[in-house]
């Protein structure tokens, strides 16, 4: 029924699947030491050195998609954690010489080191780890590119620079720095960094028989094949127990809207801003650009608004946001005394391990139904955020006369932001995403790339041409006020 | 970072011995007594200690409390605190 992108994501589903099982048979609490020889029977180890690092991986994982801290209570607060079993404390000297050193007469990587750092041996030339400051210039230098960069791929991934490695050479996230966008956890060829769970808990408010309702982050056609329409993931999600499912591109319909107003307004002033719809992103200010809190839009975030006119039709509705998106769940945790905010978020990947936890299969249901506009759904890639908002001026028939920088990815983000600082940023307004291609290449996601891109296409064609401001004209009696902070 | 940090737990296990309804008590009052700037709050993901439900950690120190002790517990030991 569904494919999923490597083997590294395979292990994580098997553990998610076992978990959902147990929760939903209600008896997770007495199966969860047995999950691990559940996995792995052994006598033979699959993918690790011996069975009991791999059952001591498994029961790690275990912890995580319970939403305890995989290395039991002393664990940090931090959404991303390290699995410490599964860390293979990956060699940090950053630049080595490799076997195409040719040990020339010229000798530039000598002559570009600043730092005497690099001696020649009988074969090769070699850099001395205590005196290089890893500036690159050898490696740059090097006409026969003899000098590999060999920064952890973790490290390397960090738009924050929130990776440390502890004396045994194991990662440590900085919890203070850390914006749980996930990079480490899509880059670690190890699969040894993970984000904590609410699955569990979602699962047990359904048992206990709660009004759970499901919404859909716009990223999710395409996540579950090409004929997985919006109409039958509604009825799938039901059949897990959900009352009902709503889009949450609804909700990016108000975000659309409201920001527009803010930038017009904005505009007019002389102000520069920001979006607000990706948590990483804003939490990337906060947490490393405090002064530029007050260019961030006070508009709520599609899953927000989503959640606020849930609540307005349901008073007693539990919200659970369903994404590509790790940092949502810091976003729901961050914003618990906002009435009306999410209350749970879980990624694609726990939703689909909940779908096979309960055999479900999307290809037995039919229908089809949609919320948002097709600008809304577009929130999901970089630069349909900015598309959404200038069509909701257009439809308000107001001038779109400036100039948005689509911050595509962690670094970008981070230059941008500089640049506001500094005063220097050319554009009018910054739309921030930390996924490098939107949400839609989201660390939480089942599916990325092309054949994620070919299903979503086939799905979207679907779409019919009703505008931004449709939306928000058919909920408008329930008076969303759409500005948090 | 502000002079108290509450989080409170929103498992499941919590949730349903009313942790929405503390975060509702406690977000009155902190507007009440106008502390909105020395105070913080947040969710939290499970603390283990689901018994003792609804588990507060009011700077890192576990609490146990029911949706019907929290404004005294806000008055005697978070105002104190502040104090």
């Amino acid at each position: 029924m569904l494919h999923t992108d490597n083997n590294l994501s395979t292990i994580k589903h098997e553990v998610l699947i076992s978990v959902a099982k147990h929760a939903f048979q209600g008896d997770l609490e007495q199966s969860v030491e047995q999950i691990p020889y559940n996995l792995i029977p052994g006598p033979q180890a699959n993918f690790r050195c011996c069975i009991y690092k791999e059952r001591e991986i498994i029961r790690q994982r275990v912890q995580l998609a319970q939403g305890h801290s995989p290395s039991g209570g002393q664990g940090n607060r931090n959404i991303v954690q390290t699995i410490t079993a599964a860390c293979e404390g990956c060699p940090i000297t950053r630049f080595t010489v490799t076997d195409n050193c040719q040990r020339c007469m010229g000798k530039k990587c000598q002559q570009a080191c600043n730092f005497q750092a690099i001696t020649m041996l009988p074969n090769r030339a070699y850099i001395d780890p205590a005196k290089c400051k890893e500036c690159g210039m050898c490696a740059q230098a090097c006409p026969y590119n003899a000098i590999a960069d060999l920064i952890r791929p973790c490290k390397k991934s960090c738009p924050v620079d929130a990776i440390t490695m502890d004396e045994n050479n194991i990662v440590v996230i900085d919890e203070e720095k850390c914006i749980h966008c996930g990079s480490c956890i899509k880059d670690c060829p190890f699969g040894a960094i993970s984000d904590r769970s609410f699955m569990v808990d979602v699962i047990n408010l359904i048992r206990s028989g709660k009004e759970v309702y499901a919404m859909v982050a716009p990223a999710v056609e395409g996540q579950f094949g090409a004929t997985a329409s919006i109409g039958i993931l509604s009825k799938a999600i039901e059949e897990l127990g959900f009352t009902g499912m709503f889009e949450v591109s609804l909700g990016a319909d108000f975000t659309a809207a409201s920001e527009a107003e803010e930038w017009y307004e904005a505009y007019k002033e002389g102000k520069k801003m920001t979006t607000s719809c990706c948590p990483a992103f804003v939490t990337m200010i906060k947490k490393h650009f405090p002064t530029l809190l007050d260019n961030v839009s006070t508009t709520g975030s599609p899953q927000m608004l989503t959640s606020m006119l849930i609540k307005k039709l349901h008073p007693n509705a539990i919200t659970v946001f369903i994404g590509p998106c790790i940092a949502k769940k810091s976003e729901v945790l961050d914003y618990v005394m906002t009435e009306g905010a999410t209350d749970y978020a879980l990624t694609f990947d726990e939703l689909y391990a909940m779908f096979k936890a309960k055999d479900i299969d999307l290809n037995s249901f039919g229908e089809n139904k949609q919320q948002g506009s097709i600008y809304a759904k577009n929130f999901a890639v970089s630069g349909g955020v900015t598309a959404a908002v200038v069509q909701a001026l257009k439809e308000k028939e107001a001038d779109t006369d400036f100039k948005v920088q689509a911050c595509n990815g962690g670094a970008e983000c981070k230059k941008a932001l500089m640049l506001l600082r500094a005063g220097k940023l050319p554009a009018d307004f910054i739309e921030g995403m930390n996924c490098v291609g939107g949400c839609v290449n989201g660390p939480g996601s089942i599916l990325t790339g092309r054949a994620a891109q070919q299903n979503r296409t086939k799905l979207l064609a679907t779409a019919d041409n009703r505008g931004v401001l449709d939306t928000v004209k058919q909920y408008e009696e329930l008076g969303i006020h759409t500005h948090v902070r | 970072m502000k002079d108290i940090n509450i989080t409170i737990c929103i498992g499941s296990s919590c949730h349903l011995k009313g942790s929405r309804d503390i975060v509702k008590i406690f977000e009155r009052l902190i507007s009440e007594h106008n502390l909105g700037s020395r105070i913080d709050l947040s969710g939290s993901f499970c603390m283990g200690q689901c018994a003792q439900g609804v588990c507060v950690k009011v700077n890192g120190e576990l609490h146990s409390l029911r949706p019907d002790t929290a404004e005294t517990f806000f008055n005697d030991v978070i105002l104190k605190k502040l104090a």
